[in-house]
């Protein structure tokens, strides 16, 4: 850290390296954090989490029982303990909301004052923030399993809905209509992505075990499909041809810079591809559990130096190195499967969502100021005495 | 540090498997000071604890929980490690997870989630704040599992309800039973104070007479002579007035006697011989040596009534005449207080004791017991002697007419109870045979049934006969001391008779009387079934065993030649002339036992006659089971010996099962000597843990036990085929029940 510091100061090194190197640090000592809670608002599990990027301040969540919540992230109170307000809910009582389980929400991309979320009500709702509203509600054939926006997009406003239909809806903000199909599944859509990097082009995951890559001015159809084995027939068996995995594909992630793509699948494995030819990078992750029958939501870091995939695993989220494979840490907290997961990348922050109706904070251990080399160690057990008496050992005398 | 940790380790395995649902204080005591040590242990410690907690054995886990509790107030370190965990902890704990319930037993399992659940909201109030993921773990257990921890505190607040309510309903039964007694108490309180004070005066009664009593070996005389005078005349108002009942031996042939006339003199001879004997009932065997001295100087029959006490080392008391009122009052209060009022007195005190009632009542209840003891304990002591209760009471056979009949006969002073000698002369009068100076029982026990054939004549004489068999079950007549004294002095002593038995007997008893000899010599001898042989019995049988054999050719000119006709088969003469008896020999049990040293340390119990199954030939062992002849020693040496180089010691089971073990490969120790070890190798491992695979005793696995036993279904697929077969049998040759 010094280091970084004098070199920076000595103009040595890009301003860029400072920052990777201290949000690598933050993201590697991810730790479920005292100080941080999250008003417990559903009752039950919670199936998406999303929070904006313009301020990096509210956060969406939605919930099996429809309910969605706004949450404040920001600690303004001068005080290191901190529980995450809602700030707003649209409740069971509310007469907006949605009837089933909200699947996916989503902030708009370039104001905080629009939201977009679907349920299993079939239905998607275009929110107002303001006024909690539904500013247009899209009806649709099947329960719907996921909705993506572009983050970049400048030329279009496309949300693209996968539901329980094979194929893919395109639907317009700016006419509030469905413009477009995009037909090549052959099972339910469980997951779609936007890529980061191009607008047009975009991700589709299915219970058919492929997943389809798609630029949206083609009308023809997918620009190509991602197979596991990289089209190496001798491999494969007849049916598993251009497959991305043995099974349901339920989650879908690009990487921040658009270059990578990860796929998680129900044959509990996670790959990565190369976004641009669709070639199987053949990262080894090991064992990734998933047993979802619904999509998975999992996210990557941003600014790090070897990027970061965090991935719900069973009750915990698993860490692993995008590029290497390596399983970084496992945050165990949930005491049920967890859902989804949303990476805050001003503050290196995680927060995560599952079954047991918990959204929890996983926030970066702060160092504790060193004193003196030797007698951390001594004093450090004794402070945190200090701190609380629960930590305090309590062998009673006839002990010994 | 080694040592101290595999030491943790069998220690944490060792109270885990205990099956106890509570932990050996001393052993955790122990856990905890090397736990205390280092933090090193701690976590050696807590991976111990979840994997014993993992174990599919629900009082493994409980045991595993309280250790974990314990551990978890006392260490910080503990408390981060298993919080770290505390997912998987309430899954094995609390059933978090559905799919994998806890395991059985039941009861166990439900009291372990119980004890958890109410474990986690104890650490939740008091730890909560400080570990996140406690907090976290509570909230999902209250609002995910629905876990009510409120229900818990409400259980046990209905429990407590219920436990009052039980309470009350309790203490009221308890007060009812209270009051009843009580009042029961009240009422018997006085009875049973009454029946005290009599058993008391009564016994006081009884020991003073007998210290009296108690130098007196040498009968003195004047008591005697007081008592018999004051009892003879007692003993003839009895006979007068008890004239109505008979004994009942006498009863039955009353109805006989009736019929004639002749009889009644007899009878009545033999009456008054029972209504004397009746008085000095059994008791005249003491004073044996005077008896003669007695009886000629008195000339009357012998009534003595002595009490012997012997009071050398306790009381013993007898009963008496003299004492027999005062007995018989100490005998029924006895019997009134054992069966009565002891039991009721202290069902008394159980409900006083068990329902807490006032000081007094119970003292009394306590008081009452205390001296119905003491009576009790007196009553022992004294030892009395109750004769055998015999109803006393006699009746002459036939009411008036005796008296008339009576002066017939010559007054003949009664004899009764023991004569050694009599005269010769007198013998015949005595109804003794003169030569045989022993008129047996067996005399007596074989002459009825040969007299019963003639009824009507005999039928006097028999009476008497019967009547003095029957007088001997009669303990008050003389006939039983007749007995008696047979039975004392084996040698046959000649003793009193009825006399007027012996006037009408006469002619008619004679043969029988000479056939007494034969007649022991029948009683030996062994009854045959009827057989040829006794067919031919002395019998010179010249066609025994003779066949006539029929040679007879038909032909006209062909004749065999003369053969003898008769043929003698030996076999025949001699099944003629002889029998087979088969001597089957008599069982004897066997007394020795094998006594062979077991490996249990005791001595084989075994009782073979000659070979014990399970250590061979039976020798003579002594103590310790060691063989007593040098040469049998020497041989079992041997065996064993050989036993041993069969098994060479490399196979030792032991030091297999240790390299097994070891290397992991199967040396197969437990094949080889599966049938030595076959108990040893199913041993369980932890014997306290209530065993999981133990089949149910269900009627559903009786049943089939019964039905898929492997020899009932051979016997149903045997009758199956059969069937089968019958219909190929008979149809074989149609193609068309032949291809079904």
């Amino acid at each position: 850290m010094l280091g970084f510091l004098t070199a920076r100061q000595a103009g040595l090194d890009d301003p860029l390296r400072l920052k990777r190197a201290e949000t690598t640090r933050r993201v590697l000592s991810l730790e479920l954090n005292h100080d941080r809670d999250v008003d417990r608002i559903h009752s039950n599990g919670i199936n998406t989490i999303d929070i904006e990027v313009i301020e990096g301040r509210y956060m969406l969540s939605g919930g099996s029982d429809g309910v969605i919540v706004l949450y404040d992230l920001e600690n303004n109170s001068r005080n290191a303990h901190y529980a995450c307000k809602a700030v707003c809910t649209v409740g069971r009582s509310s007469r907006y909301v949605h009837r089933f389980s909200v699947e996916t929400v989503q902030w708009y991309p370039h104001d905080t004052g629009m939201f977009v979320s679907s349920s299993f009500d079939k239905t998607m709702k275009v929110w107002d923030t303001e006024t909690l509203k539904p500013a247009e509600v899209f009806q649709f054939e099947g329960n719907v399993y996921c909705h993506h926006m572009s983050p970049i997009a400048r030329k279009h406003s496309l949300i693209a809905v996968g539901t329980k239909d094979q194929k893919v809806q395109l639907c317009d903000l700016k006419s509030g209509s469905r413009i477009h199909i995009l037909q090549g599944h052959r099972g339910e859509v469980l997951s779609v992505r936007w890529s980061p990097r191009h607008e047009h082009i975009l991700a589709t995951a299915s219970t058919d075990s492929r997943v389809l890559v798609w630029d949206v001015r083609r009308a023809s159809g997918s620009l190509f499909s991602l197979d596991q084995h990289n089209g190496d027939k001798s491999k494969a068996s007849s049916q598993a041809v251009n497959t991305a995995h043995n099974g349901r594909v339920n989650g879908l992630c690009f990487t921040a810079d658009g270059l990578y793509l990860l796929s998680t699948g129900t044959d509990d494995r996670m790959r990565l591809w190369n976004s641009a030819n669709g070639e199987n990078t053949l990262v080894n992750y090991g064992k990734v559990c998933n047993e979802s029958r619904k999509g998975l939501k999992f996210t990557v870091s941003r600014g790090c130096s070897p990027e970061f995939v965090f991935v719900p695993c069973g009750s915990s989220v698993a860490v692993y190195a995008v590029h290497t494979g390596e399983l970084v840490s496992m945050l165990r907290g949930h005491y049920d499967n967890v859902d989804c997961c949303d990476f805050h990348p001003d503050y290196q922050e995680l927060y995560s969502g599952g079954k047991d109706c918990n959204i929890l904070a996983w926030v970066p251990v702060l160092r504790l100021p060193d004193l003196e080399e030797g007698g951390t160690i001594a004093k450090e057990g004794k402070s945190q005495a200090a701190v609380n008496p629960a930590f305090q050992d309590a062998w009673s005398s006839d002990e010994d | 540090m080694v040592d101290q940790s595999h030491k943790l380790s069998e220690l944490v395995e060792d109270l885990t498997t205990s099956g106890e649902p509570q932990l050996n204080p001393n052993k955790l005591t122990e856990v905890k000071k090397i736990c205390k040590v280092s933090i090193d242990y701690i976590e050696h410690f807590y991976h111990l604890i979840m994997t014993q907690l993992a174990k599919e054995h629900a009082e493994i886990r409980l045991s595993a929980f309280q250790m974990v509790s314990e551990l978890f107030t006392r260490s910080h370190h503990f408390r981060v490690l298993l919080v770290d965990n505390f997912q998987e902890f309430l899954d094995l704990t609390v059933e978090t997870d559905s799919d994998e319930p806890l395991p059985p037993p039941k009861e166990v399992a439900r009291k372990l989630k119980t004890i958890a659940i109410q474990t986690v909201q104890e650490w939740q109030a008091k730890y909560g704040e400080a570990y996140k993921k406690l907090a976290l773990g509570y909230h999902f257990l209250k609002q995910v599992k629905k876990v009510d921890f409120h229900d818990v505190q409400a259980r046990t607040l209905a429990e407590r309800k219920r436990q009052e309510e039980k309470k009350k309903r309790l203490d009221r039964i308890y007060k009812e039973k209270v009051e009843k007694a009580a009042k029961e108490m009240e009422d018997a309180k006085e009875e049973i104070e009454q029946c005290l004070t009599e058993i008391n005066n009564s016994m006081k009664l009884l020991l003073p007479t007998e210290f009296e009593f108690g130098d007196l070996h040498t009968p003195t005389t004047p008591n005697h002579s007081i008592a018999s005078f004051t009892s003879l005349p007692n003993g003839k108002s009895s006979t007068s007035s008890d004239m109505d009942d008979q004994p009942c031996c006498s009863k039955d042939l009353g109805d006989e006697s009736k019929n004639g006339h002749t009889e009644t003199s007899i009878r009545t001879t033999a009456d008054e011989v029972e209504d004397c004997s009746e008085e000095d009932d059994d008791d005249d065997m003491e004073g044996l040596v005077d008896e003669d001295a007695f009886i000629r100087n008195t000339g009357l029959i012998s009534h003595k009534y002595s009490l012997d006490l012997n009071l050398s080392t306790d009381l013993k008391l007898k009963e008496t005449e003299e004492n027999e009122a005062v007995v018989n009052i100490i005998k029924d209060l006895h019997k009134l207080i054992s069966t009565k009022y002891l039991p009721s007195v202290q069902s008394w005190v159980q409900v006083f004791t068990k329902a807490g009632v006032p000081e007094p009542t119970l003292r009394q209840a306590i008081d009452l017991k205390k001296s119905l003891d003491r009576a009790m304990k007196k009553h022992e002591e004294l030892h009395i002697d109750y004769k055998a209760r015999q109803r006393r009471v006699m009746k002459a056979p036939e009411g008036s007419d005796d008296d008339d009949d009576d002066d017939d006969f010559e007054e003949v002073p009664e004899k009764e109870g023991f004569e050694p000698h009599i005269p010769d002369h007198l013998r015949v009068e005595y109804g003794l045979d003169a030569s045989s100076s022993n008129p047996l029982a067996g005399k007596e026990s074989v002459q009825p049934p040969v007299r019963r054939h003639a009824p009507s004549a005999c039928h006097i004489l028999s009476r008497p006969r019967n009547g003095a068999t029957d007088e001997e079950q009669d303990p008050t007549c003389a006939a039983s001391t007749l007995r008696l004294f047979k039975q004392l002095t084996a040698c046959g002593v000649p003793s009193v008779s009825s006399s007027g038995h012996v006037t009408t007997s006469g002619g008619c008893l004679g043969p029988t009387d000479q056939a007494n000899d034969p007649s022991e010599d029948r009683k030996n001898a062994p009854v045959i079934p009827f057989g040829l042989d006794l067919y031919y019995w002395g019998k010179e049988q010249p066609t025994a065993g003779k066949i006539i054999k029929y040679v007879y050719s038909q032909h006209q000119f062909w004749v065999p030649i003369e053969v003898e006709e008769e043929v003698e088969n030996k076999e025949l003469a001699a099944q003629m002339k002889s029998r087979y008896i088969t001597f089957a020999g008599r069982f004897e049990p066997v007394k020795h036992r094998c006594k062979a040293p077991m490996p249990s340390g005791a001595l084989c119990e075994r009782q073979d006659r000659v070979k014990c199954p399970f250590h061979g030939r039976i020798v003579p062992r002594d103590n310790l089971g060691k063989p007593t002849n040098p040469e049998d020693a020497e041989r079992l040496e041997k065996e064993e010996w050989k036993r041993r180089e069969e098994q060479p010691d490399w196979r030792d089971p032991e030091l297999m099962r240790d390299i097994e073990l070891a290397t992991g490969e199967d040396l197969g120790s437990s094949k080889t000597f599966g049938k030595h070890k076959k108990g040893k190798g199913k041993r369980k491992k932890y014997p306290n843990l209530s065993d999981l695979k133990k089949s149910a005793n269900t009627s559903r696995s009786r049943l089939e036990k019964k039905v898929f036993n492997p020899s009932s279904m051979r016997r149903v697929t045997d009758v199956m085929n059969k069937m089968d077969k019958l219909k190929h049998a008979k149809f074989a040759n149609q193609f068309n029940y032949a291809l079904n």
